[in-house]
């Protein structure tokens, strides 16, 4: 028994930081409707971003943290301007938004192919000191702590920022309908921007937790992030900020429980089985968010 | 095809809390041509794709001759005779004028598929037979000499005219025109009211929906008027101009 | 001269595979249908056919007609659920069947051999074989855009409201082309199978599903030609232009964004919506 809640635990801080990566990509569908599937090449350079600023400037975790928070939201304003923006004056369907954001996502993790040599990369030994804790009978490592952490400091942020401020008011109202908030006066091609930003510092974020907990670091380890991304976002409901954090947790505990118990390879099929189900019977997701694209049928 | 007439009876059509259409009854036989005019937001639009079945009927139903045809999907409903025209004009803009007509055939194709997917002699006869019937109806339309051109590049009142070729290669029994000459001129309205007037001779039903007063007027047999999703009046068009319930509608009073 | 010829071959092999590959992914763009399952397909194609041909002796011919039946089943299979969705998350749920198909294949030892895959296959597809089930294919395509399908699905693609209120049965329509792409991806993969000695799981993950949509990107989604140029090109760039076979990522990606934001049409229907363009002002000058 305490096996199945030792492995709860660890299924909640999987989950934490699954939540965290599929924010940022929620969030991106939810302001402009694209999916933008070079958020996983954003995740990567984040955690490249924060390796380098450890191992090469020698300077502390926390700064790492930080830099790659502000170059990844740089890099993802970057992909906005780069994929999406010149789609978005000709008025191009989600299609074409897809296949551009593909092949930025291919040009950015050829770059960090170039940059890193093809080489697997670790934090140095030491990064993060090592010490664990007995709590009830289950062992709680700091890393898990700090991670947790982290994740809640960063959705608080996030909630801060969309439900507290005037940015946040301004993104909601753009995401709503860009028309009539570019009525109100609001820059909307700003607000695009702030929103890739925001997006990318949280995959940023997550690159590091990522990086240090599974210590290493490579130009093709944000592919994986995107695929289960997908399944976080679509269980939560696309462009749900709430969903994707519930999408988060419930994918981390299935993920973990699944490994410990069943098998590896048959955890991704359960998930993405699991994804399938839901896009065919709640294609809005479990938490129910926006209703669109079914086909022509009375309604 | 044989001609039927198409009855409303008590539709509604609810949005959340809103009726958007109420209790509507009224139909269009054969050769006549039905108006249905009323202020923006009066459920005009509603109307015709609760016709045209793209939304389900709250309650309520609608006949095509003897036919329920209240809960057919819209492919369904296109085979069964009655054929539309959208607000906005719909074409494929990449293809050619003759394509754009000849894909309104495409409900009365024959050749088994296995034929067509293997483009079997008797297939392509067809596919053949149908570019020439296209032709057919852009040399009474006066546009053959746009055949090969892409609709894209017509001018507005051009593309209406190719539109209404295509509701025609439906061979319907009804045709539902959703505000044919919204943003045309006088005369550009008029030559298409003439066209229509021809369909119309030629026994198709036509139920029109419009915001030019002028037009209707001077087309329709029977004008209905909604507001707010009911039918406040109805009739010849001489009886509801001087409805006085219509004239308030009209005037916002 | 000998050598360069023979070092020709297996890069036009691979062209057209290749291109069957990419015919898959084709026909359901063509009508609409944002699928991404023809790297799943191709995987149940490749399995099966290595399956029928290796381990129960079953002639090259029939195994590849298997493997294109698989694929058909699975399709139509997947379309029953799939033509209810559109768009993006129609993608996703393709996406996540790809996905599905691949852990399947990691997990089902027994069968598919797990992570080590399949080794020691007979290679029983040459250059001949591989011109000829082209060919077929080929035929196929030009078929489906002369007798009325094609501008069927073009219409659905385009305006599928039209298209309905046209009395198109646009599900029956989506069913056909999942069942089409099912059928040559299943039949691309069984083609690779039989040529490759081997098979792993990975070879039909997430990479190729981005290759065989970067094969019709860029060579066009209507026209049949388009496909075969676009796997012709981005198979053969990074080998004729030697030194950018190191940056085959890079020189793929920039191609996706210049082509999808300048020539969103691709390659091939751009330059046939132009030549259109430009008899139409010929002939409208003549009288």
């Amino acid at each position: 028994m305490t096996l199945v809640f030792q492995q709860i635990l660890n299924g909640f801080v999987v989950g934490g930081t699954y939540a965290l990566f599929a924010l940022g990509f929620t969030l991106i569908f939810g302001v402009l409707h694209v999916l933008n599937l070079a958020h996983g090449a954003v995740f990567m350079w984040g955690a490249f971003v924060g390796l380098f600023t450890v191992t090469s400037l020698g300077l502390p975790l926390y700064v790492a943290f930080i830099a790659a928070m502000l170059a990844a939201g740089l890099i993802s304003v970057l992909v906005d301007l780069v994929a999406f923006r010149p789609l978005r004056a000709r008025g191009s369907p989600e299609f074409a938004a897809i296949i551009s954001s593909i092949g930025v996502a291919q040009i950015l993790m050829s770059l960090a192919q170039i940059a890193s040599q093809t080489q697997v990369y670790r934090f140095p030994f030491g990064t993060f000191p090592i010490v664990f804790y007995n709590v009830l009978g289950l062992r709680i490592s700091l890393q898990q702590i700090v991670i947790v952490a982290s994740v809640v400091v960063l959705v608080a942020l996030l909630l801060g920022i969309l439900f507290a401020t005037s940015f946040g008011r301004q993104i909601r109202a753009v995401a709503i309908s860009e028309r009539t908030a570019a009525l109100l006066g609001i820059s909307v091609s700003n607000i695009h921007g702030l929103t890739f930003f925001i997006s990318g510092a949280l995959a940023g974020a997550a690159g590091v937790i990522i990086g240090i907990a599974f210590n290493s670091v490579h130009f093709l380890m944000g592919e994986p992030y995107l695929l289960r991304g997908f399944v976080v976002i679509i269980l939560g409901g696309l462009g749900s900020i709430t969903g994707a954090l519930a999408g988060g947790l419930i994918f981390g505990m299935v993920q973990t429980l699944s490994i410990a118990f069943l098998s590896s390879a048959l955890s991704d099929a359960i998930l993405f089985g699991m994804m399938f189900l839901i896009l065919l019977v709640r294609p809005s997701g479990l938490f129910g968010a926006l209703h669109r694209q079914v086909r022509v049928v009375r309604q | 095809m044989t001609a039927s007439t198409l009855s409303l009876e008590g539709v509604s059509r609810r949005f959340g809390g809103v009726l958007a259409v109420e209790n509507v009854s009224f139909s269009v036989a054969p050769g006549e041509i039905v108006g249905l005019i009323g202020p923006n937001g009066a459920g005009k639009s509603t109307l015709v794709n609760l016709i045209a079945g793209l939304l389900r009927l709250t309650s309520g139903r609608i006949l095509l001759g003897a036919a329920d045809i209240s809960t057919a999907e819209a492919p369904e409903i296109a085979r069964a005779g009655i054929a539309r025209t959208f607000q906005t004009v719909r074409l494929l803009k990449d293809e050619s004028v003759l394509d754009n007509v000849a894909i309104g055939f495409h409900a009365q194709q024959k050749s088994p598929l296995l034929a067509r997917l293997l483009a079997l002699p008797a297939a392509l006869a067809e596919v053949r037979a149908t570019r020439e019937q296209a032709f057919a109806i852009l040399e009474r339309f006066d546009m053959a000499g746009f055949a090969h051109v892409p609709a894209g590049a017509l001018s507005y009142g051009h593309q209406r005219r190719v539109e209404m070729m295509r509701t025609l290669a439906l061979r319907p029994n009804l045709i539902l025109l959703d505000e044919p000459v919204a943003g045309m001129n006088d005369v550009e309205a008029d030559a298409l009211g003439r066209i229509f007037q021809g369909i119309a001779g030629e026994g198709i039903g036509i139920l029109l929906i419009e915001h030019n007063m002028r037009f209707v007027m001077s087309l329709c047999g029977r004008i209905n008027v909604l507001d707010s999703g009911r039918i406040i009046a109805s009739g010849p068009p001489a009886q509801v101009r001087s409805d006085p319930a219509v004239v308030a509608a009209y005037l916002g009073a | 001269m000998i050598g360069f010829v023979s070092s020709l071959q297996p890069l036009g092999e691979l062209v057209l595979v290749n291109a069957c590959l990419a015919f898959s992914q084709y026909v359901v763009l063509r009508a609409g249908v944002f699928s991404l399952a023809t790297a799943g397909f191709a995987s149940l194609g490749a399995y099966g056919a290595a399956i029928l041909a290796a381990r129960h002796g079953v002639p090259m011919p029939l195994a590849l007609v298997g493997a294109g039946l698989i694929g058909a089943v699975a399709g139509l299979v997947l379309s029953v659920p799939l033509s209810r969705l559109r768009g993006v998350y129609q993608a996703i749920a393709t996406l996540a069947f790809v996905q599905i198909v691949l852990s399947l294949a990691l997990y089902l030892e027994p069968v598919t051999g797990g992570a080590m895959g399949m080794n020691g296959l007979p290679r029983l597809i040459g250059g001949w074989e591989l011109i000829l089930v082209f060919g077929v294919i080929f035929y196929a395509m030009l078929a489906l855009s002369r007798a009325g399908i094609g501008s069927t699905f073009d219409a659905i693609r385009q305006e599928e409201t039209v298209a309905v209120s046209l009395g198109i049965r646009v599900v029956d329509y989506h069913r056909l082309a999942f069942a089409l792409s099912g059928a040559l991806g299943g039949l691309g993969g069984g083609l690779m199978a039989l040529r490759n000695y081997s098979l792993v799981p990975e070879d039909f993950g997430f990479p190729l599903l981005i290759a065989v949509l970067t094969f019709v990107v860029l060579g066009g989604r209507v026209s049949p030609v388009g496909p075969v140029v676009g796997a012709a090109v981005l198979t053969l760039l990074p080998e004729i232009a030697r030194p950018l076979a190191d940056y085959r990522l890079l020189v793929n990606g920039v191609l996706m964004v210049l082509v999808i934001i300048y020539w969103p049409h691709g390659i091939v229907d751009t330059i046939r919506l132009h030549l259109r363009q430009r008899r139409h002002a010929v002939s409208q000058a003549a009288p």
